[in-house]
């Protein structure tokens, strides 16, 4: 497929990897932000290519991932509701919360739908007047614009019967949060493309000139990443700490203004909980208060829960590059794709799944140089 | 929810003025939001679409151009690389000696 397939060439990978190791005078440390990155990286081998001169630690890019518990049992509480149509993108329906997840309260007669676009919630509240419908409005910068026009045009088409759980997130304070850890080992950065193609570049200069690290916008395909950490590791060894663009073909610095614009109107910054990390201020997107009336959480008393993870479930590491996800006691043992324990184990664009799914079952047997 | 695939729009339509459109992934179809690209696509043009969403246009000259970078880079360093098994087997040979290999034959 056109925009796939080229960047996808092993010959071009396998000369950027040569490039990389000319390059290398010592090894570096980069984090991938993105979830939909670490599951190319792991697929591909890249890191097992690079072991020797770049250690790829996995980011919190998953969306999945740090959509914090309290959410999910919010979720829970409002699709068992008789009344409510609790609608979600597939990759939620299996995320454990306290007691159980949204399959198992579609099990019990509970009315949860998948749909692909939040605009297909909004249909589904168009068709269904005496139903309430509820979207679970989670996601990174790139699906807030979806999520955005759903809530603008249900104040625009005037539907009373739809309203959205929100449990955004944004990527510059999680990027600040994991240099501002004490036992940080992260040098360089690899920035989720798609975020930035929406967002633009100009937030993360700052963090650059701050945190005196690298950041390489980055796209998804095989040549995307190697050519991304090529970029970043020659900042490195030339002692530059810069945005750079790797993904030219779809991210502008200023982005795609429409969608960022209309995510302003629609939301505004606010403190966020990420699961297995905690709280990171400022690094949310919630509701403005002119459209109160689209905040489910208000809606609907769901009230407030504080609720703790389960204990032998170390996501929290996983998500902060600690450990590798073999390293986790549970890891293919309590828990599996089949039976997950934590989110990452969950998603499609999570870590645990990926090294699960790959085989990854065990420490990488070091080739190379 | 977060990946986002490049498809090429090939019909435009209206949603009670909102700009939707039939986009193409490879074979497979699917009514998109183009709102956020209304203005700088046409029939024909990729766009990379998030959960129903165009949210950019591909740049197919830059994406074209880099490609291509990348690729001669890749030739070139096949080319160095040959070049050098290449010196290498004739300096062994020079030496006398049988390219390095072992001594079966």
């Amino acid at each position: 497929m056109k925009y796939l397939s080229e960047y996808r060439d092993g010959a071009v990978v396998a000369g950027l990897v040569r490039r990389i190791r000319e390059a290398a005078t010592r090894k570096w440390t980069l984090m991938e932000v993105c979830g939909g990155q670490t599951h190319t990286i792991v697929k591909q081998g890249l890191d097992e290519l690079l072991g020797d001169v770049v250690e790829m630690i996995h980011g919190p890019g998953c969306p999945v991932c740090v959509t914090p518990l309290e959410q999910i049992d919010k979720a829970l509480a409002l699709a068992a509701l008789p009344e409510v149509i609790f609608t979600s993108f597939g990759d939620m329906l299996r995320v454990p919360g306290s007691e159980c997840d949204l399959q198992q309260i579609r099990a019990r007669g509970g009315n949860v739908r998948v749909v692909y676009s939040p605009l297909d919630a909004l249909a589904l509240a168009q068709a269904n007047p005496d139903r309430q419908v509820v979207f679970f409005a989670v996601g990174f910068e790139t699906t807030a614009p979806a999520n955005a026009m759903a809530v603008w045009r249900a104040r625009e088409l005037g539907i009373q019967n739809f309203s959205v759980l929100v449990s955004h997130v944004t990527v510059p304070p999680a990027i600040a949060a994991v240099l501002d850890d004490p036992d940080n080992r992260v040098q360089g950065f690899l920035a989720a493309g798609h975020v930035c193609t929406v967002m633009g570049w100009k937030e993360y200069e700052p963090l650059a000139e701050k945190y005196r690290v690298p950041i390489v916008v980055t796209g998804f395909e095989p040549v995307d990443i190697v050519e991304g950490i090529h970029l970043c590791v020659s900042q490195l060894e030339e002692g530059r700490h810069e945005v750079e663009n790797q993904y030219v073909r779809s991210v502008s610095r200023e982005g795609t203004v429409p969608a960022r614009s209309l995510v302003e109107q629609v939301f505004q910054l606010v403190d966020r909980k990420w699961r297995g990390i905690g709280e990171i201020p400022m690094s949310g997107l919630g509701l403005r208060p002119e459209f109160a009336d689209f905040d489910a959480e208000t809606r609907f008393d769901v009230g407030d829960r504080v609720v703790e993870e389960p204990a032998e479930c170390q996501a929290g590491d996983v998500l902060r590059g600690k450990i590798k996800p073999y390293e986790c006691a549970a890891f293919g043992k309590a828990c599996t794709p089949e039976r997950p324990l934590g989110a990452p184990m969950v998603s499609s664009e999570g870590a645990c799944a990926a090294y699960y799914n790959y085989g990854r079952l065990r420490t990488p047997v070091r080739t190379g140089a | 929810m977060c990946l986002g695939i490049p498809g090429r729009i090939t019909e435009f339509s209206n949603d009670r003025g909102l700009p939707m459109g039939l986009v193409d992934f490879g074979g497979v179809r699917r009514e998109c939001c183009l709102s956020y690209v209304a203005d700088q696509v046409t029939v024909g043009d990729y766009v990379i679409v998030h959960v129903g969403f165009a949210i950019s246009k591909v740049d197919e000259a830059e994406a074209q151009r880099t490609f291509e970078v990348l690729r001669e880079m890749s030739q070139l360093d096949e080319l160095e690389w040959m070049r050098e098994v290449a010196d290498q087997s004739l300096a062994a040979l020079q030496q006398g000696g049988g390219g390095g290999g072992g001594g079966a034959t």
